[in-house]
């Protein structure tokens, strides 16, 4: 791992290695996360898309290390600027949570507590020196576009787009080495999801964390992605980047080809039931579902990295992924 | 708090008047040494089950005075204890009177009272009672102990009922299956019978003091159960909350999210529970003082007003405005129900 001489901070910022997550069901354990593989880099907007259900937030909850009890990290590291946080205490986890690493979730009306004012809340996030509290907390409104005085204001007195850049200023304000977005514009109207987006988009260029964005829009995805991971059933089953790359998995064309005909009637739909009482199946994820599957695809397929940085997890690839 | 006074207001004109109401009232009681117009155990021995005097404006000679004023009364018939005022001297209502001297709050000394008349004359407002003491009197000095005790016993039993339930359902497990068998045992009894069978285990001759801190801790034992099993309840569901999820995602610790997020989020429901409870600890207190374990003579508290005056039914018969008594402690407990209603939809973040 090199030093960025500019910073000084780790290149890698955020590191997965060979993750799985299991879900344990009365004696039955039920795959959620399977083998997942990726890094983030400083500055970096890594996109992960996949429908509802594939592990999304299931992911972004291991990395701050909050899975609901019922879920266990059977195997894997989860490396936080070069250290792994699955050895430490929770202590030590308290002090990277929203320090080093901070999130902003789907439903910001859900997320803030109700008897708060945003002051309180904002106070609350502030892990630094008490002396700049004040300073650095309407800094971090004034970025993120609010006006200072919404401090006195509860949460159910502003609009979803507001409570929304309240999240983000409370993410904002430790200055955090990563900051993960779990769906952060899903309940929000057309307009405001582009402002956040923007703001977003804006807090990454002048603050350069790695930022892992959370989304089941592949489009808006190839719009602001420098890279995306596609899920699918726990699995990244292929990573790219748009605009370099055409996705080559079976699954991300079908995806990709939603966007491109307008269509909205999705060719593959996940069979839950099936997915549920399934063990870890003995061949490709995406074998029932898949129009070019083989003889060959009845086995597990590795993750097939074409360099540090893309990869599919396809027995097919490599041949003809260039644009 | 006055945005939650405003939305009382708003929310129930009647249930604001009831906290005023109530308000008045713990403040008189406070400062009973100086409204009530005679001290506790002071007996008019002449004057037993005295009716509620009468205040004039009008003399018998059909003068007005300016000064309202009062008769001294003579027994009429000692048998049935009737009086008949004496209209040969008129006895006027004097504010600040001075009389004998007493202390508020052992500390200060007063020797001047909010209102009274001279001697012989009484000025009763609820009657007498057999001892021919002053039932207002008592009633202002017996609030004292009786709301003291319902307000210190709510607040160990809120504090008890908070932790153990919010310790239960935050952490859950063996310390929630441990705590909550706990509180089934206690919850088991029938809570009047456990009471009585917590004063049976103390001897009856204790001083004064002794009982009160006793009746105030036999009564939140009793009540401390059925609140932590509520807020257990309440917490299993709150700690579920996306807010809680993000609490953690701050990096705060299981104290500060427990105190700060999870307990507050139960306050619309437990503030209200305990308002509603307080009668509850008053009518305990005087259940035991009705059958002679709580508070003794000649201290006063509700429970033992009630039982030398409505307790008595052939004396209510010859001596209605004992009733007055009843009546009044009533009025109190009602207060704090329609308090207790109002402050469910008051405190819900939902309707502000
Ligand atoms: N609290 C939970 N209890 C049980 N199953 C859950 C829970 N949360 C998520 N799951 C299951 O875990 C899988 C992954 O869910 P999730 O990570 O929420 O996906 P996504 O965020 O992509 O929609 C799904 O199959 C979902 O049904
Ligand atoms: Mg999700």
């Amino acid at each position: 791992m090199c030093l960025t001489p500019k910073t000084g901070r780790m290149e890698r910022m955020l590191e997965i290695k060979n993750l799985s997550v299991l879900r344990i069901e009365r004696k039955k354990s039920v795959p959620i996360l399977n083998d997942i593989n990726f890094a983030v880099k400083e500055g970096e907007m890594f996109c992960l898309v996949g429908e509802s259900g594939s592990g999304k937030t299931s992911l972004a909850l291991s990395i701050i290390r909050l899975l609901p009890k019922s879920f266990k990290i059977a195997y894997g590291e989860i490396l936080i600027n070069g250290k792994n946080i699955l050895g430490i205490n929770e202590r030590s986890m308290r002090n990277i949570r929203g320090k080093e690493i901070s999130i902003i979730f789907q439903d910001p009306a859900a997320y803030l507590d109700p008897l708060f004012t945003i002051g309180t809340h904002l106070q609350e996030s502030f892990h630094g020196k008490m002396a700049n509290k004040k300073e650095l907390i309407s800094l971090a409104l004034q970025e993120v576009g609010l006006d200072s005085e919404i401090q006195t204001v509860y949460p159910h007195q502003l609009s979803g787009g507001q409570q929304q850049r309240v999240m983000i200023a409370m993410a904002l304000i430790n200055k955090p080495s990563i900051i993960i977005a779990d769906e952060p514009t899903t309940a929000l109207d057309v307009l405001t999801t582009r402002q956040i987006i923007s703001l977003l988009n804006a807090i990454r260029l002048k603050h350069s964390p790695a930022m892992l964005f959370i989304t089941h829009d592949l489009e808006l995805a190839m719009e602001i992605g420098t890279r995306i991971g596609i899920m699918y059933r726990g699995n990244i089953v292929e990573i790219f980047r748009p605009g370099v790359q055409k996705p080559y998995h079976p699954y991300s064309k079908i995806l990709l080809g939603t966007i491109e005909r307008k269509n909205s009637k999705l060719v593959v739909g996940v069979e839950k039931n099936k997915f549920y009482n399934e063990q870890i199946s003995q061949v490709c994820v995406f074998f029932d579902m898949c129009d070019e599957k083989e003889e060959n695809c009845k086995k597990i397929i590795p993750f097939i990295w074409h360099n540090n940085e893309t990869g599919v997890r396809c027995i097919k690839s490599g041949r003809n992924t260039q644009v | 708090m006055r945005k939650l006074l405003h939305r009382l207001k708003n929310h129930s004109r009647l249930a604001y008047f009831s906290l005023w109401f109530l308000l008045v009232f713990y403040f008189a009681s406070f400062f009973a040494d100086i409204l009530a117009p005679y001290h506790f155990d002071h007996q008019f021995r002449n004057k037993p089950y005295h009716p509620p005097t009468k205040i004039h404006f009008f003399d018998s000679r059909g003068h007005f005075h300016i000064r309202p004023f009062v008769y001294n009364t003579v027994v009429d018939d000692p048998v049935f204890k009737t009086y008949r005022e004496d209209h040969s001297k008129i006895y006027p209502l004097k504010f600040f009177v001075r009389g004998k001297e007493r202390k508020i709050f052992f500390f200060f000394k007063t020797d001047r009272y909010l209102f009274g008349v001279d001697q012989p004359a009484g000025i009763f407002l609820f009657g007498t009672d057999n001892y021919g003491r002053d039932i207002f009197s008592r009633l202002l000095y017996g609030g004292r102990i009786s709301l003291s005790i319902s307000l210190i016993g709510v607040f160990i039993s809120f504090s008890l009922g908070m932790i153990t339930g919010g310790i239960a359902g935050y952490f859950g497990g063996i310390i929630d299956q441990t705590l909550m068998r706990l509180v089934e045992i206690l919850m088991v009894f029938p809570s009047f019978y456990l009471m009585l069978s917590l004063r049976a285990m103390f001897p009856l001759n204790l001083s004064s003091i002794q009982v009160y801190l006793l009746i105030v801790l036999i009564l939140s034992l009793i009540g401390w159960a059925g609140l932590a099993r509520i807020i257990r309840g309440m917490v299993l569901s709150i700690k579920e909350e996306d807010y809680i999820l993000a609490a953690k995602s701050l990096g705060l610790s299981h104290w500060k999210i427990l105190l700060f997020h999870i307990f507050p989020n139960t306050f619309s429901y437990s503030i209200t529970a305990i308002t509603i409870s307080v009668p509850g600890y008053i009518i305990g207190e005087a259940a035991l003082s009705l059958l002679g374990l709580g508070i003794q003579e000649p201290y006063p508290s509700w429970g033992n007003i009630l039982s030398s005056t409505i307790g008595n039914l052939r004396v209510l018969g010859d001596a209605p405005w004992l009733l007055l008594a009843g009546i009044f402690i009533f009025v109190v407990l009602i207060n704090f129900n329609l308090l207790g209603d109002a402050l469910r939809n008051v405190l819900d973040p939902k309707n502000w």
